[in-house]
């Protein structure tokens, strides 16, 4: 499944800042920020909590420092699907 | 009633009252305006019940047809009193659990549409929590007082249910009773085997459910696991900032803070401090904090790291060490010693409780 995916490890990826009518679990605190591919978990089914499939998901690793004020050299994962997310071009 | 449950403050002991009954009044608030009360609003809504069907249920319901029955405080004194309370937000949360859509015919309703109901994408649908104060008599009797008045509604909703033909009184007091049964906490046998064999450490951190399936212990069904370790350069977190989605099916219920906002907010902005300021851990400052946030359908454990001193021990004994917090990244692994003296003053931490499916 994760075949489907677009990105692979080690992407750099912008989350959009507005939701893109995906699933509206991507968290506020990451919205706009860029982050890099962290693991690519393809098209995940969770008859449990919701109908239907979402796009393939991905966990984005963000400095903290890209989120936070906080300078410290740690990272914060999210999981994140693709209709969020947008190519960094890397000499952006 | 049984004493086991995920409402405790940090320090699992009873020896702070006012500690364990401010996580009483977290919890309870948290299930009833972000469990049960969107889960009726959602039947009103769709006509499946009705307030009508409510105020009948009330106005006929004789004691000895209870669905739920409370006993009694075993003892006067704080202790039992503070004791009392826990078991009963307890079962009201096992009740709760009892009158969901795995029970209920007709409450066509997935975890994503609770989501919706109680507000996490939209504070125009949130439902009020009830803030407490005051010092510990009057918030137990406050406490008591919520307890007594959310549990009647639980009771009259369940009557309301089986009025309506949605549920039957059997169905329902078979699956209660399954709700009573325990499985052994996963917890720590996982991490023991893990610590004591390679190749099945190795195999749960890159196929996670798919490694407990073959160790044969529960490995649950709520979306993908994935374990991340804990190492002399990382140090992992894991946090739900959305709401509290944690792996339950496998390790029970989080403890109370896991759902708290304070915890929820200040682990993705300052994670050295959270930790330190909640649960008074120090990360050395060479190690890398990775904190996950379980936002979609991967469910997250950390495997704690195993202690010096440690070597030779079984897997037996290992698997006391783990605590519920370590899993969570909230501490580290208790030293033999922590754990041998726990034991001996009759603290031992408390495995959370599994519910059956």
């Amino acid at each position: 499944m994760e075949s489907n995916s677009k990105y692979r490890i080690g992407d750099a990826v912008t989350v959009a800042a507005e939701n893109p009518t995906g699933n509206p679990r991507t968290p506020h605190y990451i919205r706009g920020k860029r982050g890099v591919i962290g693991s690519v978990h393809g098209i995940l089914e969770n008859i449990r909590d919701h109908r239907g499939v979402h796009k393939p998901l991905y966990t984005v690793k963000f400095d903290l420092s890209e989120i936070s004020t906080c300078h410290d050299q740690d990272t914060i994962w999210v999981d994140v699907h693709e209709e969020w997310l947008s190519e960094v071009r890397q000499d952006g | 009633m049984s004493g086991k449950h995920g409402h405790k403050p940090f320090e699992g002991h009873m020896h702070d009252y006012l500690a364990h009954i401010k996580a009483v009044e977290e919890d309870l608030e948290y299930y009833r305006a972000k469990r049960f009360e969107p889960r009726i609003i959602y039947l009103l809504r769709r006509g499946v019940v009705t307030f009508y069907d409510l105020l009948k249920v009330r106005s006929t319901l004789k004691k000895k047809d209870h669905f739920f029955k409370i006993g009694k405080p075993q003892g006067k004194n704080i202790e039992a009193r503070v004791r009392y309370l826990e078991e009963w937000l307890d079962e009201y949360v096992k009740g709760i659990a009892l009158v969901s859509a795995r029970t209920v015919e007709g409450m066509d309703m997935v975890t994503e549409d609770n989501r919706k109901e109680r507000g996490d994408y939209d504070d125009f649908f949130k439902i009020k929590k009830k803030e407490h104060h005051g010092e510990l008599e009057e918030r137990m009797v406050n406490v008591a007082q919520d307890l007594k008045d959310y549990q009647e509604l639980l009771e009259v909703f369940v009557h309301a249910l089986i009025l309506r033909g949605w549920a039957s009184r059997v169905e329902l007091e078979q699956r209660w009773k399954q709700l009573h049964e325990e499985r052994p906490w996963a917890g720590g046998v996982i991490v023991a085997k893990a610590w004591s064999d390679p190749e099945f450490k190795q195999a749960l951190l890159t196929t996670g459910r798919e490694a407990l399936r073959e160790m044969g212990v529960h490995q649950g069904k709520v979306g993908k696991l994935v374990v991340v370790e804990n190492t002399d350069q990382a140090h992992n977190v894991v946090v739900c900032t959305l709401c509290s989605c944690y792996p339950y099916d496998i390790l029970g219920d989080t403890p109370w803070w896991y759902k708290h906002e304070s915890y929820r907010t200040n682990i993705v902005q300052n994670p050295r401090q959270c930790v330190k300021e909640m649960f008074q851990l120090e990360i050395p400052a060479d190690k890398e904090m990775r904190v996950w946030d379980s936002t979609s359908d991967v469910r997250y454990f950390a495997l704690p790291q195993r202690l010096a001193g440690t070597e030779g021990m079984a897997e037996k004994e290992l698997a006391k060490l783990v605590t519920v917090d370590s899993l969570i990244g909230a501490g580290y692994a208790l030293e033999p010693e922590q754990q041998r003296a726990a034991e001996r003053a009759g603290a031992a931490p408390e495995a959370p409780r599994i519910r059956p499916d």
